[in-house]
C-alpha cells in the first residue's frame, strides 16, 4: 500500500479531510501545532454555530472524536512541519519535534488568524475594557458566564455590534469580505437578546451579507423575532464619557451625525490569512494569493490544488470560509489527494 | 398629502389653493396645503465621468457609501449639511439638480484630508471635493472660491518669477477677494516683526516687497509650466464638454 496522506492543521477542514481519507482506507497523519484538535471553533471557544445552532464543543467535538477513534489516523499534536521535500508520491516532511514522515501527498488545512482589533485604534479596542470582539462574546456565552461588561461585570443595557472590523478596508490592506461575520453577528445579537431580554442590540453595517439561506433565519429572524436594529453607518470612533461608551458616526440613511451611548461595543472581527502563511509558503513551496492566503491553482477541475503538484489546500487556509464550506472542501481535497496518490503509484508501477 | 410641519419642506414644493371647497368643506388657503412629491426624474450619466476626469476625482467610482468620510470630516462637525458621502452618491448616480442645491457649501472643504485617512476604499474624498468644486466653477455654477483664488495668486507668482514673496501673495489675495489690507491680525503680525527683526533684515524685506526678486534663467521653466498648465486646463474643459478656452 502506498504512503500515507499528510494533513497539516486539525480544524474543521483538516478533520473532514482526515475522516474522508481514512474512511477510504488510507493512512493519514494529522499534524496540529496546538495541544488540541478542533481548530478555531474549539481553540477560541465559540458558542452555538451558524447555521445549526449546535454548540461548537458538541458539533466539532464529534468531528474530533470520529477522527481520533479511526485506526487509520495518527495524530501528532504540538508540532509543525519544518521542512518538506521530495516528489509527488514520495514526499518527506520533517517535524519540529524531530522525526520524518513519508507522505504520498499533503493537504494544508492551516486555517486563518483572527483579525487583531488593536489595528483599528479608533474603535476603542484595547483602550476601553467594554469594547470586545465577537470571539470574546462567543466565549462569554460558551463558558456559561453570560454576556457581561468586562469593566464591572454588569449586564449591558445597550450593545453595539460593528461589522467588517478588519475586513473590506483598504486602509489596513484587507480588501476581502470575511463572509461569515454578518451572520455570526446577527446570531450573537439574538443570543444576547435571549439571555438579556431587556437589552437593546444595534448592528452597524455597510452592507449585510447573510447569504443564501442565512437571510431568512438570521437577518430577518433577528429583526422580526428579536427586535435587533440595523443601522447603515460605518462608525468613526468609539470614545467614552467616563461612564459609558460613545459611538460616533453618520447614519447615512437619515444623513445625520450620531453619537450614541452604549454599555458594550462588539467588533465583528474578520478572518486574516494565517500568520504562519509566509512560513508555510516557503516550507511547502506553495504560492500565496495576492491577499496572503494559500493560492489555488484552479477553480473548477481540481478545486483544492495549490501551485505545487501533490500539495492540496482546503478551508480557511485559502480564504475566508464558513465551517460548512471548509468541511466540504476538506472532503474534496481528500478525494483529490487519494486520486493523486493512486495516480502516482500506478505511474510508478508502469 | 396634507401637512403640518412646513419648515421641513422645500418652499417651492408647497402647493396651496386660494379657494377650494371639497365636498362642501371650505379648505381654502393653508387648509389645502399639499406637497409636490420630490421625484427624481432623470440621471445625468456623464456626471461621474466628468468629476472623475478632473484631478482628484479619479477614484470616485470606488465609493460604497459607508459614511466614514462624512463622520471624520472637519467641516461636517460644524455644518451637518457639508456631507461628502452624500455628494459622492449624487455624483455617482448623476443627480445633478440635487448636487447644485449645495453648490455654495461644497467649496468649503478645508483639505485637511481626515476623510482620506478614514476612507476604507481609498476614494480620496478630499480630491473628489476639490474636483467637484472645480467642476462647479468650470461649468459656471459658482464663482471662483477663495481657496482657488489663493492658489491662482500663489501659483501665478511662482510661474512668473520662480519665487514666492509672501507679502505680495497676501496683498494680491486680499485685492482679488476684495478684503482690506489692514486686517487686525496682519497689522499685529507686521508690528511684531518690525519690533523683533534686525534693521538690515527689515530693509532687505522692504526692498523685496517693492521689487520682487526673480530666479535667474527662469524664462524657459516658466514657458514650459505655462504650456503644461494650459494643456491640463484644456483637457479638463474638454472632459466637461466645454470649449477649449474658458473666460480667464
Ligand atoms: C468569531 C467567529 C465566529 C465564527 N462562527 C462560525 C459559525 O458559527 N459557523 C461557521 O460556519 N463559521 C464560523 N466561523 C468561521 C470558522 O471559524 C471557519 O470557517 C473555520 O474555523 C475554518 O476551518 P479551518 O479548518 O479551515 O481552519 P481553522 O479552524 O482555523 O483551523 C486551522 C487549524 O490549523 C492549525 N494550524 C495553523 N497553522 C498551523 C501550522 N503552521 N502547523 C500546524 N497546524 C497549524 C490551527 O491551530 C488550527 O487548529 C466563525 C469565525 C469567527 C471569527
Ligand atoms: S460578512 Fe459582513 S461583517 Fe463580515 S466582512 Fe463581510 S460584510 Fe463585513
Ligand atoms: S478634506 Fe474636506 S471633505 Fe475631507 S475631512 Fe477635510 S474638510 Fe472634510
Ligand atoms: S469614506 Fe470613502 S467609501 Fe466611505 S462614503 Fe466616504 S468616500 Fe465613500
Amino acid at each position: 500500500m502506498s504512503e500515507p496522506i499528510l494533513i497539516v492543521g486539525g480544524g474543521p477542514a483538516g478533520l473532514s479531510a482526515a475522516h474522508a481519507a481514512a474512511s477510504a482506507g488510507r493512512k493519514v497523519i494529522l499534524v496540529e501545532k496546538e495541544d488540541r484538535l478542533g481548530g478555531a471553533p474549539i481553540l477560541s471557544g465559540y458558542a452555538r454555530l451558524v447555521p445549526s445552532h449546535e454548540w461548537a464543543a458538541d458539533a466539532i467535538g464529534a468531528m474530533v472524536k470520529r477522527v481520533v477513534e479511526n485506526p487509520n489516523v495518527e495524530v501528532r499534536l504540538n508540532t509543525q512541519v519544518q521542512a518538506f521535500s521530495g516528489e509527488p508520491g514520495a514526499f518527506t516532511a520533517t517535524l519540529k519535534d524531530g522525526g520524518n514522515i513519508s507522505a504520498a501527498s499533503t493537504i494544508l488545512t492551516t486555517g486563518f488568524t483572527h483579525f487583531d482589533s488593536v489595528n483599528k485604534p479608533e474603535w476603542g479596542f484595547g483602550t476601553y475594557p467594554d469594547v470586545v470582539t465577537t470571539t470574546q462574546v462567543e466565549q462569554m456565552i460558551s463558558s456559561g458566564r453570560g454576556v457581561r461588561c468586562p469593566s464591572d461585570g454588569r449586564k449591558p443595557d445597550r450593545v453595539a455590534i460593528l461589522l467588517c472590523v478588519g475586513s473590506r478596508d483598504r486602509q489596513i490592506g484587507r480588501e476581502w469580505c470575511s463572509k461569515i461575520c454578518c451572520t455570526v453577528s446577527s446570531n450573537l445579537a439574538m443570543e444576547i437578546r435571549e439571555e438579556l431580554p431587556n437589552s437593546n442590540v444595534y448592528i452597524y453595517y455597510m452592507d449585510i451579507r447573510t447569504f443564501g439561506l442565512y437571510e431568512g433565519e438570521f437577518y430577518w429572524g433577528s429583526q422580526e423575532e428579536y427586535k435587533v436594529k440595523y443601522i447603515k453607518a460605518r462608525i468613526a470612533e468609539v470614545t467614552s464619557d467616563g461612564k459609558r461608551l460613545l459611538v460616533k458616526g453618520e447614519d447615512t440613511l437619515v444623513k445625520r451625525p450620531i453619537s450614541i451611548p452604549f454599555d458594550m461595543v462588539v467588533h465583528a472581527v474578520g478572518m486574516d490569512p494565517n500568520v504562519d502563511n509566509m512560513t508555510l509558503s516557503s516550507v511547502f513551496g506553495v504560492d500565496l494569493n495576492k491577499y496572503g492566503y494559500i493560492g489555488r491553482a484552479n477553480t473548477y477541475t481540481t478545486l483544492c490544488q495549490t501551485s505545487r503538484p501533490g500539495v492540496f489546500v482546503a478551508g480557511a487556509a485559502s480564504g475566508p470560509e464558513t465551517i460548512d464550506d471548509s468541511i466540504a472542501q476538506g472532503s474534496a481535497a481528500a478525494i483529490a489527494a487519494l486520486n493523486f496518490a493512486a495516480g502516482a503509484v500506478s505511474a510508478a508501477a508502469e | 398629502m396634507p401637512i403640518h410641519e412646513k419648515s421641513l419642506i422645500r418652499p417651492e414644493n408647497l402647493r396651496e389653493q386660494e379657494n377650494l371647497v371639497i365636498e362642501g368643506m371650505d379648505v381654502s388657503g393653508h387648509w389645502s396645503t399639499f406637497i409636490e412629491s420630490r421625484a427624481v426624474t432623470d440621471y445625468n450619466e456623464a456626471l461621474q465621468e466628468e468629476i472623475a476626469a478632473l484631478p482628484g476625482g479619479e477614484n470616485i467610482h470606488r465609493c460604497w457609501q459607508c459614511g466614514s468620510c462624512t463622520n471624520a470630516c472637519t467641516v461636517n462637525a460644524v455644518n451637518p449639511e457639508f456631507n461628502p458621502r452624500y455628494w459622492i452618491y449624487l455624483i455617482r448616480l448623476g443627480m445633478e439638480d440635487e448636487l447644485l442645491r449645495d453648490k455654495d457649501i461644497i467649496w468649503q472643504c478645508v483639505s485637511c484630508n481626515k476623510c482620506t485617512y478614514a476612507c476604507p476604499r481609498d476614494v480620496v474624498p478630499e480630491g473628489v471635493m476639490k474636483a467637484t468644486a472645480h467642476w462647479l466653477e468650470l461649468k459656471g455654477h459658482t464663482p471662483k472660491s477663495p481657496s482657488m483664488l489663493f492658489d491662482e495668486v500663489f501659483a501665478g507668482q511662482v510661474i512668473k518669477t520662480g519665487r514666492i514673496e509672501d507679502g505680495l501673495v497676501l496683498r494680491d489675495f486680499f485685492k482679488r477677494t476684495g478684503q482690506p489690507l489692514n486686517q487686525p491680525w496682519l497689522v499685529a503680525m507686521v508690528l511684531g516683526l518690525v519690533k523683533r527683526f534686525p534693521l538690515a533684515y527689515l530693509i532687505k524685506l522692504g526692498i523685496a516687497t517693492i521689487r520682487p526678486d526673480r530666479t535667474r534663467g527662469w524664462g524657459r521653466a516658466r514657458d514650459a509650466i505655462n504650456e503644461y498648465a494650459e494643456e491640463v486646463e484644456a483637457q479638463n474643459r474638454k472632459a466637461l464638454g466645454l470649449g477649449a478656452k474658458g473666460a480667464k
